[in-house]
């Protein structure tokens, strides 16, 4: 009997990995017979400089790479003001002060009803000028501004779905509201809204690529530039949905650890 | 009232009003007065304010008319207050409400630190105390799902109590337990109650109010329709809802 259902187990990951591999050619016929169509010419041995070259012995980043690098200091530095500017934005719309929940009611209304693109513009041409900010600063604000937004409505979902008895249990203590927040509420509420909070990460890291709107070279920027002088469109943008992909499955998988380790806990 | 003793009296409510949104009354000109040291049992069908009396008394809901005075100080619900109040006043809740993602020292441990200001140590060593009060002191470092229904009582009440409250309430504390786990949340409400601790309990135990109560209080639409010492309150009460309410229950 175990040995019947372990065998019909194992065919049917045989099934799968077969199923996958001929969407995955299928998906690869199309594009390249759409290539062919348009009488495009494959030239991928002309990428590895735009990755890597070598210069007097010793590798040095190429263009894609450097852009890479400016994502990820973006993405990293964005990432973490999403995440406070999300925190505070749902602290302030449960508090009890009116004028608290005002500013985060026509916040949050305006950042997630206005188009990425329109707030890039808008805090690059007229308020980076006022405040005396530079371009990436500016790049990086916007980015968190538009992500904190969501981040707060998952944030405020975590919190709202924690019993109300644990409130209670804390007031009860003599708890302050902050102290309950800290020490009660918060790290329960985080646990739970982990893996959307993860997701925010990962259309951070793509909704970057729209910074370069504002000329500043990270790695979509880089493509663009690469592709307006040699024409390679599909090898170098094939190449960089690549390393996105590689960028936001890394992120899910350490999440997922850690997930795990939270859950080991207890 | 005369026939409670002479202990001073450390709960006053006097008149209290507590209309909920949904327009029920909850709590309907509600007087009463408890002595240091006396154990009231709060008894009457459900939705009969008694729950809400207690919450009323730690502010954990505001009342609409009416005054509170705990040990001499009344409830003005200003967070000063407030921090006051529940710092004398410990509660321990029907569906327990341990933090779930601490453990059981961690549990009792840190209202004494943030609220009383102890050190970690100190904490500790009164942590350990009342674990061993409540009979589960190998239970210190796990988790609440860890531990039966029971043990997670015994914990929350050791919680409350590391507050060095002068007043105890519990709220049906024993009505989410499995029947054999009831006797052991008992035992140690009857310790508690021997030692001499103030004590406000809501509950469906008439043999736990019989045996330990000292005054037991019948409510119901958020008035007392009946009150007095559990011997004349069980064997002959004066009022037929009273009869009605303890032939269904008994």
């Amino acid at each position: 009997m175990i040995n019947k259902v372990s065998t019909a187990l194992k065919r049917h990951r045989v099934l799968d990995i077969v199923g996958f591999l001929a969407v995955v050619s299928a998906i690869l016929w199309v594009v390249v017979k759409g290539a062919e169509n348009q009488g495009y010419h494959w030239q991928w041995f002309r990428l590895p400089p735009y990755l890597i070259q070598w210069t007097e012995g010793r590798p040095v980043f190429g263009p894609i790479l450097r852009g890479l690098a400016v994502t990820l200091n973006i993405t990293w530095i964005s990432l973490i003001l999403t995440y406070a500017i999300g925190l505070v934005t749902a602290l302030l719309r449960l508090s009890s002060s009116f004028i608290g929940r005002l500013v985060a009611r026509v916040y949050l209304e305006t950042a997630r009803n206005a188009p990425l693109l329109v707030q890039l513009y808008f805090i690059y041409f007229i308020i980076a000028p006022v405040l005396g900010i530079e371009r990436l600063t500016a790049a990086v604000l916007a980015l968190s501004l538009f992500e904190g937004a969501y981040a707060s409505e998952i944030y405020r979902a975590g919190i709202v779905s924690i019993h109300r008895g644990q409130w209670e249990a804390a007031h009860s203590l003599g708890l302050s509201t902050w102290h309950s927040y800290r020490h009660i509420i918060l790290p329960q509420a985080i646990r739970r809204v982990l893996p959307p909070l993860t997701g925010q990460a990962v259309s951070l890291i793509k909704d970057s690529s729209l910074v370069s709107v504002l000329a500043i070279y990270e790695m979509t920027m880089q493509a663009n530039a690469i592709v307006s002088q040699t024409f390679l469109v599909f090898e170098i943008y094939f190449t960089i949905a690549a390393i996105y992909l590689a960028l936001t499955l890394a992120l899910s998988r350490l999440v997922n650890r850690m997930e795990q380790r939270f859950k080991l806990e207890h | 009232m005369d026939t409670r003793g002479t202990e001073p009296v450390i709960i006053d409510v006097d008149r209290i009003c507590k209309t909920f949104a949904n327009g029920v009354a909850a709590l309907d000109h509600f007087s009463t007065k408890i002595r240091r040291s006396e154990v009231v049992v709060v008894i009457g069908p459900s939705g009969s304010g008694k729950s809400t009396f207690l919450r009323c008394l730690n502010g954990l809901e505001e009342i609409d008319a009416g005054t509170i005075t705990i040990d001499g100080i009344p409830l003005d619900h200003s967070k000063k207050n407030r921090l006051e109040i529940r710092k004398e006043v410990g509660m321990v809740f029907q569906a327990f409400n341990l933090f779930p993602h601490m453990t059981v020292m961690d549990n009792i441990t840190l209202a004494q630190t943030l609220v009383r200001k102890k050190s970690k140590a100190e904490a500790r060593q009164t942590a350990m105390e009342l674990l061993t009060k409540v009979n589960i002191p190998e239970k210190a470092d796990c988790y609440p799902d860890q531990l039966s229904g029971g043990q997670q009582q015994r914990v929350a009440i050791a919680r409350a109590l590391a507050m060095r409250p002068k007043i105890m309430m519990f709220d049906e504390a024993t009505s989410a337990l499995d029947p054999e786990m009831i006797g052991e949340v008992l035992d140690v409400m009857k310790t508690l109650a021997r030692e001499g601790m103030t004590m406000v309990v809501v509950t469906h135990e008439m043999g736990f109010a019989r045996e330990v109560g000292d005054w037991v209080i019948f409510m119901e639409g958020g008035r007392i329709v009946e009150e007095g010492a559990p011997a004349h309150f069980f064997t002959a009460p004066s009022q037929e809802r009273t009869r009605l309410f303890l032939s269904q229950i008994l």
